[in-house]
């Protein structure tokens, strides 16, 4: 559970997600999460569908999605990326927009597409049990299981490695036959626990 | 170092300097390194790691002589993989809680689905009750469970669905609470609820020396598929028994209960 302390100003929130609040609140829902008519398209095109409302007003909010785990996470400028079913609330400053994740969002079961935030502020993320933040450095890339992975924010590159071979179709597979490697310079969330995905049985 | 520091008490934040050697991240999540040497984990339990590991089903060729050495039930083959290479790997399982567990030449049987992961300085072997797996040996391995785990001493009996494991018992058997359960009320009462079962008649009882594990709830792991044992006369779950659930089902079903209505072919003796 997250509690919100609004003082006049607005917070975007995942619509639905508000458990209980105190003061005096409004509650708008923002047609394509405030990304306007281009956003809305892309977001229809590309089944990265976000329903976010607006909460605005004094006192404290509080919000929850299915008993989830709940991380906050600072933005100074950089650009946060997160699966729309992951983002539970942001501050209204902060810019959201769809990206284009390629192969590796096929492998996660999410599409090939997803939420980017931007700006500066904070961001609310939910993870199946407490996500581990694991830092990206060039001297450590890291390699995640798709099905583990939340979020990454900063200046990663990604790349995605099959390890399918022979073996894989003889049932003898290594068992984790899709991986992302991040490289760069960043965070990355993975929860502990994995989605199901194509990748989860070879 | 890098600009993507934790500002104000955010979350922590792990690099593989900080992350600790072969021991909990949370409770979570669990960290095994690797420095040339090999662990068995079980298939897609791995959710990230740092350096060059190698994943390798149990039937890679290279790997043949490690698994006759320490992995003695050739039919989970398939469910298990052996980690190689040098690194820091995070393991976890559905958000269950992770332990790690010592065993100095020892022996531990658990339950097949609670096994993450596990030195191949021990050895895994069947346990000849369906449905668990036993370790032997000296080494560490990696078990969840669903809440944290606690450790009891026998004489107990324990509710079959809250058993994770135990070790050096030599005699876990079931117990029924027979004057509730016999007799024809008894066995209506099991069958229809009515007049109050209270779902705690058949426990797992325990005696000896050892140690018992248990979950704290009675919410089971999903099952991991063990493969069937060889069909042979003597041999529990063997595929020999009425109904013919080849291996693990025994205690998950209703068992037959004295007093209670079918099975009448077998009264009859055909």
């Amino acid at each position: 559970m997250l509690a919100v302390d609004v003082t006049g100003d607005a917070v975007k929130a995942k619509n639905g997600s508000m458990v209980a609040y105190d003061g005096q609140m409004a509650f708008k829902k923002l047609s394509g999460g405030g990304e306007g008519i281009r956003g809305m398209v892309t977001r229809r095109l590309t089944g990265e569908q976000m329903t976010m409302m607006e909460v605005r007003g004094q006192g404290t909010c509080w919000l929850a999605d299915r008993a989830s785990e709940i991380n906050l996470v600072q933005l100074h400028g950089d650009k946060l990326y997160v699966e729309s079913s992951n983002l539970l609330a942001t501050d209204a400053g902060l810019r959201t927009g769809t990206s284009f994740t390629g192969l590796r969002g096929a492998t996660q079961g999410n599409g090939l597409f997803t939420t980017t935030v931007e700006g500066t502020g904070q961001a609310a993320i939910t993870s199946d049990g407490p996500a581990v933040v694991l830092r990206v450095s060039p001297q450590y890339p890291l390699t995640v299981d798709p099905g583990a992975y939340v979020a990454h924010q900063g200046d990663v590159r990604q790349t995605f490695q099959s390890g399918v071979t022979f073996r894989t179709f003889m049932g003898e597979g290594g068992g984790e036959a899709f991986q992302i490697r991040f490289e760069g310079d960043g965070l990355v969330y993975v929860q502990p626990s994995e989605r199901n995905t194509i990748a989860g049985d070879v | 170092m890098s600009r993507y520091g934790a500002p104000g008490g955010g979350p922590t934040v792990h690099d593989p300097m900080t992350l600790p050697v072969d021991d909990n991240v949370n409770s979570y999540t669990f960290c095994v390194e690797l420095k040339g040497s090999q662990w068995f984990l079980q298939k897609g339990k791995m959710i990230a790691y740092y350096g060059s590991i190698d994943f390798n089903g149990i039937g890679h060729g290279r790997l043949d002589r490690l698994v006759r050495t320490s992995f003695h039930s050739p039919l989970h083959a398939s469910d298990w993989v052996v980690a190689e290479g040098s690194g820091k790997m995070l393991l976890a399982d559905r958000a269950f809680d992770v332990n790690s567990y010592d065993l100095d030449d020892g022996n531990l049987t658990i339950r097949s689905g609670n096994l993450l992961a596990f030195q191949p300085t021990l050895s895994l072997k069947q346990s000849i009750v369906p449905g668990f797996l036993t370790l032997i040996g000296t080494g560490k391995f990696v078990a969840a469970s669903n809440g944290p785990v606690v450790f009891m001493e026998p004489p107990l009996r324990v509710d079959p669905q809250a058993l994770v494991g135990w070790a050096d018992c030599p005699s876990p058997c079931h117990h029924y609470d027979h004057g509730y359960m016999t007799g024809l009320m008894g066995g209506l009462r099991a069958l229809t609820g009515l007049g109050g079962a209270s779902g705690e008649e058949h426990q797992f009882e325990f005696v000896g020396a050892g140690t018992v594990l248990l979950q704290s709830t009675e919410l089971l792991m999903a099952e991991q598929a063990t493969g069937a044992v060889p069909h042979e006369p003597g041999v529990p779950g063997g595929g020999a028994g009425p109904g013919g659930q080849g291996g693990h089902g025994a205690q998950t079903g209703t068992p037959r209960l004295p007093g209670q209505l079918g099975d009448l072919q077998r009264r009859f003796g055909l």
